[in-house]
């Protein structure tokens, strides 16, 4: 079978014209995907199997003992849901609610900064589309697109040719790369590549922005203020730019506030916007959703009618203080991607796993449910980097329960 | 057993920018597991002039600690042609988690790109850094 | 390129036969040439010549993507990311609004295509380096973030 525009899941670019030749369940051959795109649409060979304290079970048993461990606890925590489609992640909000449980994603230590500014009014922003047709100026901040959005400059920013951008990345864009290291994509964009310190973009930020307000800008490191008085007359002169915010650049700023700043002192002569280059499919999904519900984005704690929110509510603060006495994780992996001494503290209560594919944290899950692929095996929507929904069509018939469905039985059996 | 045991290796203090890859991240996709996977994970990339202070080859181990944890790691020589004396880079994965302080400091972001440690050469053997299983023994 | 002495050097020098090869030499001539590829010698397969292996390996480049216009993909480097795809002159005028326009290809007559997450070449005759009027282009290879591409 031939499938035409099936959504790749693989990052949250959601490429959406992805082919897929199939023989039965089985995927031959992928076309228009990158490298890791390739890789998530034929999944992880190694699939989650359903267990309880390292027995196998069967799923409703799981689902029983999951909801027995959660209702059981005084402080419950539910975590993860970046790469689970909104339908489920409104079942985790309600699961969470229910269960006055505390309630984050993996935005509370990456991407959330940018998307609360955004979602708050406080940054203009912009489509990936209305950067194909209409930027000439893109400014990769802290972020290496061909390294984890690999179509990002192909799809969207650089090279195709849009409504306003005929000629393309030859003459009608500019790239620039800021960043520490000499990434893949500064190997692209190397005539517009700046190198600085580890820890020095606010800085850098600060000083552009006194030169945008007519100041003469000094920096620390080896950068001169005639090249930063450079930069920033060529960033102004752009007609439309965005600013491609890489975990580069938030990780590098205890506030957000001075690249709001540099964004404003932008736009008293240009049209610039913040864009998050947001890794986990459906991340900023999450953040939509919780948003309209709570008015925040993350770091959660609900409480019957109210809602407690603030960094001792995020994922970090609240494993390593010791603060919850159970955790249900939804498609993410603490063991493999937080600091280890943090991870390492679900050893010690009871944990609950849901995912696709056998996780590292599985390995110390009190109960293991295994889910469908969303994208190859369940429907669903997502919210693309730029905040537009992107509606997911699966074209394998798998017996395997979708996240929302776990997470409803959970509900349902609470 | 020779003289080397005693002589203390020389250690650099160093400070590792973790980033991404996609052909690690693909090994990732395709089983975290595997040892494909663990072979592009654990990996630190140094400067020349660095990996000559601790009198390291291309492809020689090292181990990195500091409060932390500590972990054993492959080192290899930075294609860039500028020196970065004193950065190193590594992917973001189990390893370098194992170097990432817990402290946040009240932000609830852990500091994971910026990773203070030392570095020096090694025969240590490796260090387990994959959660084993909490029931193997149960029985 | 690497020259047959430098390949030479990293066969096992026994001049054994097994390759139905006069010597190591002649070997080595024929891996330049493309005639044989890396896995027609026996020995270099065994664990002791692994290391020689991996290196011969990537001194040269797998024969059969080496196209007529003696562009290379080393599919090991791609990362599919679909620059080349986009940036290719030949794909533009062939296919504007799908190939040039940064998506899925709507064209049979495109040179540059992704399959299974690397570039994949077809119509090679049609790239501009090709044929009679042919004229340096390096629309492909200036875009590429890995250098998977190489014109020999």
């Amino acid at each position: 079978m031939e499938i035409k525009d099936f959504v790749c899941t693989g990052c949250a670019l959601l490429c959406d014209d992805i082919g897929i030749k199939t023989e039965g369940n089985t995927i031959e051959k992928t076309y228009n995907t990158c490298r890791k795109g390739a890789a998530r649409i034929r999944g992880d060979e190694e699939r989650m199997t359903c267990t309880i304290k390292g027995r196998e079970e069967n799923i409703d048993k799981a689902i029983t003992e999951a909801a027995r461990i959660l209702s059981e606890a005084n402080k419950p925590m539910i975590y993860g849901l970046g790469n689970s489609s909104l339908e489920a992640q409104k079942k985790a909000i309600e699961l969470a609610s229910k269960l006055s449980a505390y309630l984050d994603d993996t935005s509370s230590f990456c991407q959330g900064p940018v998307v609360e500014a955004i979602l708050e009014g406080k940054v203009p922003t912009c489509t990936l589309d209305e950067v194909r047709h209409l930027a000439d100026m893109i400014l990769f901040w802290g972020s290496d697109p061909a390294s984890s959005h690999p179509r990002h400059l192909s799809r969207f920013s650089y090279f195709p040719r849009g409504e306003k951008r005929q000629r393309g990345w030859e003459e009608n864009r500019t790239a620039i790369v800021i960043d520490v290291r000499k990434s893949d994509t500064s190997e692209i964009c190397n005539k517009n590549f700046y190198r600085i310190p580890p820890g020095s973009d606010g800085e850098l930020i600060d000083a552009l922005t006194a030169a945008l307000n007519g100041k003469i800008p000094k920096v620390s490191f080896g950068m001169s203020s005639k090249e930063i008085l450079e930069l920033a007359n060529l960033l102004k002169k752009a007609e439309f730019g965005t600013i491609f915010a890489g975990l580069g650049l938030v990780y590098s700023l205890p506030e957000i506030e001075p690249m709001i700043k540099l964004i404003e002192a932008l736009n008293k002569s240009s049209n610039f916007h913040l864009m998050p280059m947001v890794g986990q499919y459906n991340m900023r999904g999450f953040n939509h959703l919780l948003f309209e519900k709570t008015g925040y984005i993350n770091r959660v704690k609900f409480d019957g009618n109210k809602v407690d929110h603030g960094p001792h509510c995020s994922v970090m603060e609240v494993l390593n203080s010791g603060e919850t006495d159970a955790m249900l994780i939804i498609g993410s992996d603490p063991l493999g991607c937080f600091p280890k001494s943090i991870a390492e503290k679900l050893k010690n209560i009871p944990t609950i796993v849901i995912d696709p594919a056998r996780t590292f944290t599985s390995m110390i899950a009190d109960v293991s449910i295994p889910s469908a692929y969303t994208g190859t095996e369940a429907a669903g929507n997502a919210v693309r980097m730029d905040g537009e929904k992107v509606e997911i069509t699966p074209f394998i018939d798998s017996k395997k329960l979708s996240d929302e469905e776990i997470l409803k039985r959970i509900l349902e059996a609470i | 057993m020779g003289f080397g045991q005693f002589i203390s290796k020389p250690e650099l203090d160093i400070l590792i920018v973790t980033h991404r890859d996609i052909f690690q991240n693909s090994a990732y996709e395709h089983s975290r597991f595997s040892a494909e996977y663990a072979d592009q994970s654990a990996i630190i990339i140094l400067t020349a002039s660095d990996m000559k202070k601790i009198g390291i080859k291309d492809n020689d181990r090292v181990l990195l600690k500091n409060k932390w944890g500590k972990v054993i790691v492959r080192a290899v020589e930075s294609k860039e042609e500028e020196e970065h004396a004193g950065i190193a880079y590594m992917l973001n994965s189990p390893w370098s988690n194992v170097l990432v302080s817990p402290e946040t400091n009240g932000t609830g972001v852990p500091s994971f790109k910026r990773i203070k440690a030392t570095i020096s050469s090694t025969e240590e053997k490796d260090v387990e850094v994959l959660p084993v299983s909490k029931w193997e023994n149960q029985d | 390129m690497a020259s047959a002495m430098e390949i030479y050097q990293y066969l096992p020098r026994t001049n054994c036969k097994e390759c139905g090869k006069s010597s190591c030499m002649a070997f080595a001539a024929a891996l330049l040439a493309r005639e044989v590829t890396v896995d027609d010698c026996p020995p270099l397969k065994e664990e002791k010549n692994k290391e020689n292996y991996d290196i011969l390996v990537k001194l040269l480049p797998p024969a059969e993507s080496a196209s007529e216009t003696g562009m290379i993909v080393h599919t090991e480097l791609c990362t599919g990311c679909g620059n080349c795809v986009v940036a290719c002159p030949v794909n533009v005028a062939e296919d504007p609004y799908g190939a040039g326009s940064g998506k899925a290809p709507t064209s049979d007559k495109i040179i540059l295509r992704v399959e299974d997450g690397v570039v994949k070449l077809s119509n090679v005759e049609s790239c501009r380096r090709f044929g009679p009027q042919s004229r340096l282009c390096s629309g492909c290879i200036a875009t590429c973030p890995t250098k998977a591409i190489e014109f020999v």
